[in-house]
């Protein structure tokens, strides 16, 4: 390679500064969305990646540790941004990780075949003034597009090595580690010069240089170059920087300001267009220099083919529904048997401790709590594995864009986004994996929102109840009601959802502007590290929780037990008794539970919508499991079972029986139950995973209030309503 | 620059037929919607073409700067452009 030759020189003093091979070096990838950024960081990372998040946000951090030749590096997978701007909060992190973190190179990824568009990331990387290294990545695709890049020329046009790289086959990156690490060690200078934004650009920022320089503590801190051009783009956390930490804030600030105002008079132009213009025409430049296309275009450009059938304007949506069945499928129908053959392991184990450890407090609390609580956690893996493995491949086959161009206006009349859709679909099955999905929603508003309404789907914890309660109360029409009740959640979702748009989040406009990238077929080893590295996070952030709070919910049912003599007197004293349905005469430990005294103390206000204690305790001992509601109801009745899996059916249909024959009910306060057991607070499981998705549990807290209220408020509607029409006629 | 009222009878993307190409004369809009539509290459004097659009013909389906880009006809009304064909 040329610059290598430029720099042979440089093994004659290499040495003279010592270097330190215990301290890692730290290399940050960066690069837009599409550039194979991912495939290239699995390829150099392997298994030995780590996920977090950037302190004190939900973008998720990604890095990885490697030894190679003599040295130990560690790579830091920055976010994909087009820009460097402070629009998003992946642009945000990447610059303030460059910023305050310092790793010791950037290596940006870049589509070689689309150089113009990928080069603008470079540029702003090379204006924060730190050592860079660009990989021409996908490079074999030029080749078969006709597109030729004299690489060594473009890397001196640019004064910043490049390097050939294919990610998803592993080509280059031996080199490309090579070059990264003489920049590091400062025996490859890169230049650290910047593009010539012309003489009135060029004039207005050495003025506020000059004012940024007042205060040299300030420009330790940040590459003065880079922040002078952020303020001059009128940049607003470049300008909160200057307003907290430099001393003469109010100086640099309204000369700033002056400065900008006159150049967008001059130009008749936004300042930050007028950067960004600038910006292109050089890389134009570089690139009428550097890359030659050749005039025959390859004969067939499989992306636009794929396209013309994918994105025709009829059959887009037929594809869109047939593809998300498969996922669906895929997920649920392989899933849920799985999901069956965990559940009745672990209700299997529970068994076999039942028989090892006398019965007591020990005993119940590993079966029924723990083991249960466990498996409670293990049951959902199946789905995320198989989820995950789905995602990737819709995203990284690069359908998940056309799928939300395809959906974009039907969501768009309710506040969402096309993306939105994928959650829905598979919150149907589970909410859990629906909010997982949601973080392919890129904007953060999108996401909220989507997030917020998802588990007003029914999914299928929710199915039993409500098929439960319609078989038994409307047995003529249960399969009208159970529809009924199916559709009501998606009408509630879809205005909901456009209710916190117009209010929540009013006059936020979130730009739909995104690319379709052309179809790759991603390579099977990014797709399976990147299931393996989603599931793990799902045990380690979301398995401790839901475990926790199943086991506090367990404790809430069981404990405290009745007393040997408080039993008969609160079986004499309860009003309630006296009413002749066998149910109320049973006095199950349940009642005086935490739980049940819960259940009993909301009755007063659950009288409203028609419901008595019993529903009470059951709905509180939904929120581990929606299907919970009906084992706790089977409890309530006497019911006896003995294991929970293997009884299901006959279980379901006697607790439908029992619960038709309660005078406590009517059809009326039936279908409010089932209304109510659609909206309100999700399970804690899907709770657990709001909070991780959306990184703190505000939202979470909102979400579990809200849908508690809105079904509250919808039941009492239901059973009020209907009985005053009954009055009426 | 905030949109002159006066701009608005420019022809716009919004209006350019599904197969056309056109040439952007300018981009309106502000804050990140403006820097978005930077981001993708639309910038003044480019040339591009529009490849189709949704069913309800909206969204629409852009090739700028050897890429395709999807964006909504709200958003393609912020740019102004000129027919080349």
């Amino acid at each position: 390679m040329n610059f290598q030759r430029g720099h042979r020189h440089r093994h004659g003093h290499a040495s003279t500064t010592a270097f330190d091979y215990a301290k890692p070096i730290r290399i940050a990838l960066a690069g837009n969305p599409n550039s194979g950024k991912t495939s290239l960081f699995n390829a150099i990372t392997g298994q030995h990646q780590h996920i977090g998040n950037y302190p004190g946000v939900t973008v998720e951090k990604k890095s990885g540790r490697l030894d190679y030749k003599n040295y130990h590096i560690e790579i830091i997978d920055l976010p994909g941004t087009y820009s460097l701007t402070a629009y998003s909060m992946e642009e945000v992190v990447a610059r303030d990780f460059v910023i305050r973190e310092k790793p010791d190179v950037i290596i940006d990824v870049l589509d070689s075949t689309n150089l113009e568009r990928h080069l603008y990331l470079l540029l702003q990387f090379q204006e924060l003034s730190v050592p860079l290294v660009g990989a021409l990545n996908m490079s074999d695709e030029c080749d078969s597009k006709g597109i030729r890049i004299d690489h060594d020329l473009l890397s001196t046009i640019l004064g910043i090595p490049l390097v050939k790289t294919v990610g998803s086959k592993g080509i280059g990156l031996s080199r490309l580690l090579d070059t990264a690490i003489r920049v590091a060690k400062g025996n490859l200078p890169t230049d650290q010069r910047h593009l010539n934004y012309g003489d009135d650009v060029e004039a207005a920022h050495n003025q506020i240089i000059a004012l940024l320089e007042t205060d040299p503590e300030f420009t330790r801190k940040y590459p003065v170059h880079w922040l002078a051009i952020k303020l001059l783009e009128n940049d607003h956390d470049a300008i909160q920087k200057v307003r907290r930490e430099h001393m003469q804030t109010d100086l640099v600030l309204s000369e700033t300001d002056h400065v900008r105002q006159h150049l967008e008079n001059h130009f008749k132009e936004d300042s930050a267009t007028i950067i960004a213009e600038q910006r292109y025409a050089y890389i134009t430049g570089a690139i009428r220099e550097a890359v030659t296309i050749a005039r025959s275009r390859p004969a067939m450009d499989w992306t636009e083919r794929i396209d013309r059938i994918v994105l025709n304007r009829f059959l887009g949506i037929p594809i869109f529904l047939l593809v998300m069945f498969l996922i669906y499928q895929a997920t649920f129908g392989l899933g849920n048997p799985l999901a069956g053959y965990i559940s009745d392991w672990f209700a299997h184990l529970a068994e076999i401790v039942r028989n090892l450890i006398p019965a007591g407090p020990l005993q119940a609390f590993l079966t029924n709590g723990l083991i249960a609580g466990v498996g409670g956690v293990i049951v959902f893996l199946p789905l995320v594995i198989l989820l995950m493995l789905g995602l990737s491949l819709l995203e990284d086959t690069g359908y998940m864009s056309r799928a939300a161009f395809v959906m974009d206006k039907f969501f768009h009349l309710f506040g969402l986004h096309g993306r939105s859709f994928i959650p829905f679909m598979l919150a149907t099955g589970c909410a859990v994996p629906g909010i997982m999905a949601a973080r392919s929603l890129v904007n953060k508003r999108d996401r909220i929102i989507t997030i917020l309404v998802t588990p007003f789907m029914m999914c299928g914890a929710k199915t039993p109840v409500i098929a439960m309660l319609a078989a038994a109360f409307f047995p003529k029409n249960a399969g009208l009601v159970f529809w009924g009740v199916w559709f009501f959640g998606w009408i509630v979702a879809l205005t909901i959802a456009l209710i916190f748009r117009k209010t929540l989040f009013k006059g936020d406009q979130s730009p739909f502007v995104m690319e379709l990238p052309p179809y790759r077929l991603p390579s099977l080893r990014s797709v399976m590290i990147h299931m393996w590295q989603r599931t793990l996070a799902y045990i380690r952030k979301a398995g401790t929780i839901i475990l926790a709070a199943a086991v506090i919910i367990w404790f809430a049912l069981t404990y405290p037990k009745p007393t040997i003599d408080s039993q008969p007197i609160a079986d004499r004293s309860g009003s309630e008794l006296s009413l002749s349905n066998p149910a109320n005469t049973v006095a199950h430990p349940l009642r005086f539970s935490y739980a049940g005294r819960i259940g009993r103390g909301l009755e007063p206000v659950l009288k409203l919508a028609g419901f008595d204690w019993k529903l009470g305790v059951s709905l509180v001992a939904g929120l581990a499991a929606k299907e919970v509601i009906i084992s706790t109801m089977g409890i309530l009745y006497g019911i006896e079972q003995e294991s929970p899996a293997a009884t299901e059916h006959s279980d379901l249909t006697s607790v439908g029986y029992q619960i038709s024959r309660d005078p406590a009910y009517s059809p009326l306060s039936a279908f409010g139950l089932m209304i109510f057991t659609m909206l309100y607070t999700p399970c804690l499981a899907t709770l657990v995973m709001v909070k991780k998705e959306l990184g703190s549990w505000k939202w979470a807290f909102f979400q579990a209030g809200y849908t508690l209220g809105i079904a509250f408020l919808t039941a009492v509607i239901i059973f009020q309503g209907g009985a005053l029409i009954r009055l009426i006629f | 620059m905030t949109t002159d009222q006066s701009d608005i009878i420019m022809p716009n993307l919004a209006g350019v037929p599904t197969g056309r190409r056109f040439r952007i004369k300018k981009v309106h809009g502000q804050g990140e919607i403006r820097q978005r539509l930077t981001d993708l290459g639309f910038i003044k004097n480019e040339v591009g073409s529009v490849i189709r659009e949704a069913l309800l013909k909206d969204p629409i389906e852009i090739e700028i700067k050897g890429a395709h880009v999807s964006l909504r006809r709200s958003e393609a009304r912020l740019i102004d452009t000129e027919d080349v064909g």
